[in-house]
């Protein structure tokens, strides 16, 4: 029974308002500094100098997006977490800045941008002033590589096409928790300080199943490129990698073949499923099992990891007052907040690109096509609409359709895991620090030992013509 | 440099850490001083009067009739209790008549303010086990409910004032009586809805089960009562074992704690308390007879006899006794609470020796302490 619909109304108008706010802003800068200004600078002249200069601006581009997107996103997630836990809690939540409460946390930086930027007494300056710029630093660069999976590898952010792009974002994911270290050790608290060491030892300890869950993926990806991954697993939802990784995308060309009415559908079967017996249903189903496992474990390591509800034991409110953070106020607590919800963000997106089939449509693209071919309201639609804007998009650059639906579903896919994340912080309690422990080394990486090795048995030993 | 690390020469001392008065999670101001050897607790201090108000030497400065607005502070959370308790103390000495009407509105407006007290609580246990933003929120909309309730007899939502010496000060319209039946219908339901989330939640199991074990001989040694006490197993409850008002009329049982008088039991009971108050008052509605509700008039110069008169009743907390010397004049000579928060508090300590920190408030949450209860 849904008694507040009306919050619910307003919960999406707020997320629907702030996303195009995100959006139109990063689409801005991206669009002034990868096509407007080299090409004023190419116009202006020719020669190595200016060809040197407009690429410098086409490099900076990915740069100059996640620097317009970090902030801006982080206060729209803060919005949106608040909210909805109001709107899990029977509340109203944040709604008096700005109509309905839109501009809430844009005040609320402002006032954190202006209080006063404290060093407590006895505290190291050095390590305090660094720790959170330490945090903070590897969304940044961390962030960088999956830029070209969710624009559908455009080419403004090819140079962020790493060939080893998942190993780089895990590498970096592991770096803040030295932020919170150093803070919790600098801060002269001794809440900070045991918040930190907690941090520290979870970190540790979450980070093996998180990796062990995404090397599961890598290996039935065969690759370490975020963009090979995420194109693999293009055409609709069977060919997820949550779904087997690729174990499914047999059965989805031989259900286009027989939609289509081609004679060869046994055929691709064959082909796809070599073995065609009762032992591949079962290495399928293996395979299934073993990604969604896989994924509900990368879902709880990379809760661990950015210290949320149920695992956010280094700054347990009722224990350790704010835990690594106590001591911090000001810009210097802006950037730790920042840095937060940033990761929860990152944590998200990689989450869709790795086993949500990155920015690609979870319609299954026979279906697209047998619609095209049987409907022709939708396909004349479709065609007067990219009549339409084609001129803008040859001219301009403002609507690439594959950037365009690429990002869309990359957003949908990411702001749900998102909002899973409010869900869960909005029902769970917490772990202790030694319940925690045993649950990563006695529960999870046993376990994503164990999916690992049933997704190497049957990948390797019942599809191997693929 | 060969210099071994080993746990010999590594040198570790326990910490002190200062928990409170400032701490968000200690139910206002108690403060705990900590001795800890990693995350173990090996010492407990805990450190109260912060927020003494002196509630007793100001009943013995101030008339009576004054002083019967203040103690609904003495623990703000279950306001009606506190000024029953003065009101039966006062009533015992002067031997002034109490309406049965207003006795049953008594009973009716406790249970009422039982129910309300243990949903606070719920709220705060849940914050006090790390679930910050999500279902303490759902108990505050019942409470919510039974404070409009309350609002409408008493004028306030807090600090009612509304159990009088002789009686009860307002008469509850007919329409009252249909929104507390209508409450009383809907309530089972929501205490489904939370223990469907809680009960059952594998990290809340985690989090209270064999945790701070309250032995019985340890509980009677410190003078623990209340939900905390009937949690270990003893069957202690004044309305039971001492009955007072219209209690010998009612039809309940005491619900007990199941297990070994572990956090989770302790919870356990107070969620059945919460049933059985709705089921008393229903009772109480359909029993409620017509008539006066006051049995002493209520003026500024209100006097009592001389004498001296001890009451102890059930508060949401535990026995809640006050006494009173009355040497006939418009001020009490003496007042003495005995408040079950002071005794539950002192018990704490045994509790947490050898605990880790977060258990510390998973135990400080379960016993239910509320602060101005034990400073007064």
């Amino acid at each position: 029974m849904l008694t507040n619909s009306n919050e619910l109304f307003k919960f999406s108008r707020l997320i629907i308002v702030w996303l195009s706010i995100i959006f139109i802003s990063v689409w801005a800068a991206c669009y002034l500094f990868g096509f407007l200004i080299p090409h004023i600078i190419l116009s202006m002249g020719s020669g190595d100098v200016f060809n040197f200069a407009a690429q410098l601006f086409q490099y900076l581009t990915p740069v100059i997006a996640i620097l317009v997107f970090i902030p801006i996103n982080a206060m729209f997630m803060v919005l949106v977490e608040r909210r909805g836990l109001a709107l899990f809690t029977v509340r109203m939540g944040p709604n008096r800045v700005g109509p309905d409460g839109l501009l809430q946390t844009a005040a609320d930086a402002v006032k954190l941008l202006f209080k006063e930027d404290i060093i407590p007494t006895g505290a190291d300056g050095l390590l305090f002033t660094l720790a959170p710029i330490i945090f903070f630093a590897p969304s940044i660069f961390g962030s960088i590589p999956l830029l070209a999976a969710i624009t559908g590898n455009s080419d403004w952010f090819a140079i962020t096409n790493l060939p080893t792009g998942i190993f780089f974002m895990v590498a970096a994911s592991s770096v803040p928790v030295v932020g919170i270290v150093m803070g919790g050790w600098a801060s002269n608290n001794k809440y900070s300080l045991v918040g930190g060491l907690r941090s520290a030892a979870q970190a540790i300890s979450y980070e093996i199943p998180l990796v062990l869950s995404l090397l599961t993926i890598c290996y039935l990806s065969q690759s370490l490129n975020v963009i090979e991954i995420s194109d693999r697993q293009t055409g609709g939802f069977l060919n997820w990698n949550i779904f087997g990784g690729g174990a499914l995308s047999g059965l989805d060309k031989y259900l286009a073949a027989v939609i289509n009415g081609s004679e060869n559908a046994g055929e691709i079967l064959k082909m796809y499923y070599p073995q065609n017996s009762i032992l591949t249903v079962i290495a399928v189903i293996a395979l299934i099992f073993a990604t969604v496992t896989a994924f509900f474990m990368y879902l709880t390591a990379a809760c661990a990891e950015v210290n949320r509800i149920p695992f956010d034991l280094p700054e347990a409110e009722s224990e350790l007052v704010s835990g690594y953070n106590t001591e911090y106020s000001g810009i210097k607590f802006a950037i730790f907040f920042l840095a937060e919800f940033t990761n929860l963000f990152i944590v998200a997106s990689i989450a869709s690109v790795m086993f949500l089939g990155a920015g690609s449509s979870p319609i299954p693209q026979f279906v697209v096509d047998y619609v095209l071919t049987h409907v022709p309201a939708v396909s004349g639609l479709l065609n007067q609409l990219t009549a339409l804007l084609s001129p803008l998009m040859n001219q301009f650059y403002i609507l690439n359709p594959a950037t365009f639906w690429s990002v869309f579903w990359m957003v949908i896919k990411t702001y749900s895991l998102v909002l899973f994340a409010v869900l869960v912080r909005g029902t769970l309690p917490r772990f202790k620090i030694d319940q925690l422990m045993d649950f990563s080394w006695k529960r999870l990486i046993p376990i994503s030992l164990l999916v690992f090795f049933i997704a190497i048995l049957s990948k390797g030993v019942f599809f191997t013509n693929v | 440099m060969a210099t071994e690390l080993t746990t010999t020469n590594l040198k570790t001392d326990e910490m002190i850490i200062n928990m409170g008065p400032q701490h968000p999670a200690t139910h206002g101001v108690l403060r705990l001083i900590l001795k800890l050897d990693g995350e173990i607790v090996r010492h407990v201090e805990p450190v109260i009067g912060h927020l003494h108000r002196a509630q007793e030497w100001q009943g013995q400065n101030r008339t009576l009739f004054q002083y019967q607005a203040l103690i609904d502070r003495v623990d703000y959370l279950s306001g009606m209790f506190t000024s029953l308790a003065f009101a039966h103390a006062c009533e015992q000495i002067d031997g002034c008549e109490v309406p049965p009407r207003a006795q049953y509105l008594r009973a009716l407006v406790c249970e009422m303010n039982r129910i309300s007290s243990h949903l606070l609580w719920l709220g705060t246990f849940l914050i006090d086990l790390g679930a910050l933003f999500g279902f303490p929120f759902y108990p505050f909309r019942e409470r919510e409910k039974l404070l409009d309730l309350f609002e409408e007899i008493a004028g306030q939502r807090m600090m009612f004032n509304y159990i009088r010496i002789g009686g009860v000060i307002r008469d509850p319209k007919p329409t009252w009586f249909e929104k507390v039946r209508k409450f009383t219908q809907e309530f089972p339901d929501r205490i489904d809805e939370y223990e469907a989330i809680v009960t059952q939640n594998p990290i809340v199991l985690k989090r209270t089960k064999d945790v701070g074990i309250l032995d019985k001989q340890v509980a009677f040694d410190y003078g623990v009562s209340g939900p905390s006490l009937r949690g270990s197993g003893v069957n202690y409850d004044l309305r039971k074992v001492r009955p007072y008002g219209i209690y010998p009329d009612l039809n309940f049982d005491v619900p007990l704690g199941q297990n070994k008088g572990d956090t989770w039991d302790r919870y356990m009971c107070r969620i059945l308390e919460m049933r059985q108050s709705n089921e008393l008052i229903k009772q109480c509605l359909d029993k409620m007879p017509e008539g006066e509700i006051l049995g002493k008039k209520q003026i500024a110069g209100l006097r009592i006899k001389a004498g001296e008169g001890f009451s102890a009743i059930e508060s949401p907390r535990g026995v809640l006794g006050c006494y009173v010397i009355s040497n006939g004049s418009d001020k009490a000579y003496r007042i003495k609470w005995r408040n079950p928060s002071f005794c539950n508090l002192a018990v704490l300590p045994s509790l947490l020796i050898g605990r880790p920190i977060s258990d510390i408030m998973a135990i400080f949450g379960s016993i239910d302490v509320i602060l101005p209860d034990v400073d007064r």
